[in-house]
């Protein structure tokens, strides 16, 4: 083909590697979601939930516990076909759903709108705020204009990024402007930064950090909202609209029983009871 | 952390090295295979497995396990997330375990081979009975390397949903916000694997030496 060594066959070969790579990738994306009658057929319903995101899911004492996973469990009774749980991180988590791999993105998902574009999501489970957390009694932040230029710890490919244009308006008002982003993979990380004076807030919803309150009430404090309305959901392939039909459903029929508020109030503290059926996300 | 955490933690060590070990098991001799491939310069093979060793090396362990357990069912193919595993696992180590054989094989003097032969000793017999006791001697440290190397990026597997060491102590740091002592303690038990691997590889050596002592 060409001689070994020589530049030009370094650079084929490169252009080789990189096409196959292409190739491989681009199969990613042309998974087919199964839709519910497929489901039916084969006779069970895979959903992916974390194991990380207090309080939604997370493992205690080796077992998956949190608000989605006693949703879970409701699911499987509810459903008329097995239903069967993979647990896997939120790194590969919508990945997985986007590819057909998982039929349901079990987790609390923002809404948002690039999201939008490749999922399709059942009605809010929570509401998902964001707030900034801080350092139990950091003196230098009190207000909203008192965050210009502070260093920020969130997470990274997180629905809470793509928020930040909200925070920088708000900011914006009184001159002042987002300082160094700082990314995790997950939160525990971002918190114990914190912790650490490596950061000096963290966004999160208001949910995640009632939780890290709740736990560690002398090393942090809720600040004051930092975005708009902003849900949480639970995500399907986008089009896949029977299944999601199935589990808004479900949903509504945990809302009506009061189940739904009982567990709300059992993992995040509250009830949101006046969560919208349908979110058609702005940011 | 609680007890049934420590368990946990165990537990997924018990997994970073049933998955690494299976790895090791597929990707020493597999390696080996490739490389003799390339040293005797099979023509196509050798191509192939020139192809298949740059594109893994350049390829980050997280990214082929991804592509792996998604991409496989896209053609048609189900793999479970331990399949997935060892799958990722081995194409990795193969390549670099044949890079490790292949200098061994390269290396080895060509009188001695040259002299077997004149003895009248089939090539398949050199090889055996001259070559690969000697190969493995010198390849052993860098083999060993290579399998700590492999033990110590295994968390990259846990994007398809397997609970090794990091995984479990990442889960209890999320339930406990305190990330630091699980990580601490699966600090140790990587530190103790890599110390049994190390362990073996003076003793294989040290045996090996008595052989040549003996022979």
């Amino acid at each position: 083909m060409c001689k070994a060594r020589s530049f030009a066959c370094a650079t084929w070969r490169l252009m080789l590697l990189a096409a196959i790579t292409a190739l491989a990738l681009s199969c990613i994306g042309t998974g087919q979601a199964a839709s519910l009658d497929d489901i039916k057929k084969r006779g069970y319903l895979l959903v992916a939930t974390e194991d990380d995101y207090k309080p939604f899911e997370f493992v205690q004492d080796g077992k998956p516990t949190g608000f989605d996973n006693e949703m879970l469990e409701l699911l499987k009774k509810h459903a008329p076909f097995e239903v069967r749980q993979d647990i896997i991180p939120w790194t590969s988590l919508l990945a997985g759903v986007s590819t057909g791999k998982y039929d349901v993105a079990l987790t609390a998902a923002l809404i948002t709108k690039e999201r939008a574009k490749s999922f399709d999501f059942t009605m809010p489970i929570a509401d998902a705020t964001h707030y900034f957390v801080k350092r139990k009694g950091d003196q230098s932040i009190t207000e909203i204009k008192d965050l210009n230029g502070k260093i920020l710890g969130i997470q990274a490919g997180s629905g809470l990024l793509q928020r930040l244009p909200e925070l920088e308006a708000m900011l914006a008002q009184t001159g002042g402007k987002v300082g160094k982003v700082v990314e995790y993979t997950s939160y525990p990380e971002a918190y114990q930064d914190l912790a650490l004076k490596r950061t000096d807030f963290v966004i999160n919803t208001i949910i995640n950090l009632q939780a890290l309150v709740k736990e560690k009430p002398t090393v942090f404090e809720v600040g004051l909202p930092v975005s708009g309305k902003s849900y949480p959901a639970w995500a399907v392939a986008k089009g896949n609209a029977e299944l999601l039909a199935f589990l808004n459903g479900f949903l509504a029929e945990q809302k009506k029983n009061g189940t739904f508020a009982q567990l709300q109030k059992k993992w995040f503290g509250q009830e949101f009871t006046d969560l919208p059926a349908k979110w058609e996300p702005e940011f | 952390m609680t007890s049934a955490d420590l368990i946990s933690l165990l537990q997924g060590a018990g997994v970073t090295v049933a998955l690494s070990l299976a790895a090791i098991v597929i990707g020493v001799p597999l390696g080996l295979g490739f490389a003799i491939l390339v040293w005797r310069r099979i023509p196509l093979l050798q191509l192939i497995v020139k192809t298949y060793v740059s594109l893994i090396r350049a390829t980050p362990l997280v990214t082929l396990g991804l592509l792996i357990y998604f991409a496989l069912p896209a053609v048609g193919l189900q793999t479970g997330p331990v399949t997935a595993a060892i799958l990722t696992l081995a194409i990795n180590t193969t390549a670099f375990n044949c890079e490790i054989w292949r200098a061994g094989l390269t290396d080895f003097p060509k009188d001695q081979i040259e002299s077997a032969q004149a003895f009248g000793m089939s090539w398949s017999h050199t090889f055996r009975r001259i070559m690969l006791p000697q190969v493995v001697r010198t390849c052993l440290p860098a083999l060993v390397n290579e399998m700590t190397l492999l033990l110590k990026g295994s968390p990259a597997i846990a994007v398809v949903g397997i609970v090794d060491v990091t995984r479990a102590a990442v889960r209890i740091g999320a339930n406990t916000y305190e990330p630091l002592p699980p990580f601490l303690l699966a600090t140790a038990l990587y530190a103790a694997i890599v110390f049994v691997f190390v362990r073996a590889q003076r003793w294989l050596e040290r045996s090996s030496k008595l052989d040549e002592v003996r022979a």
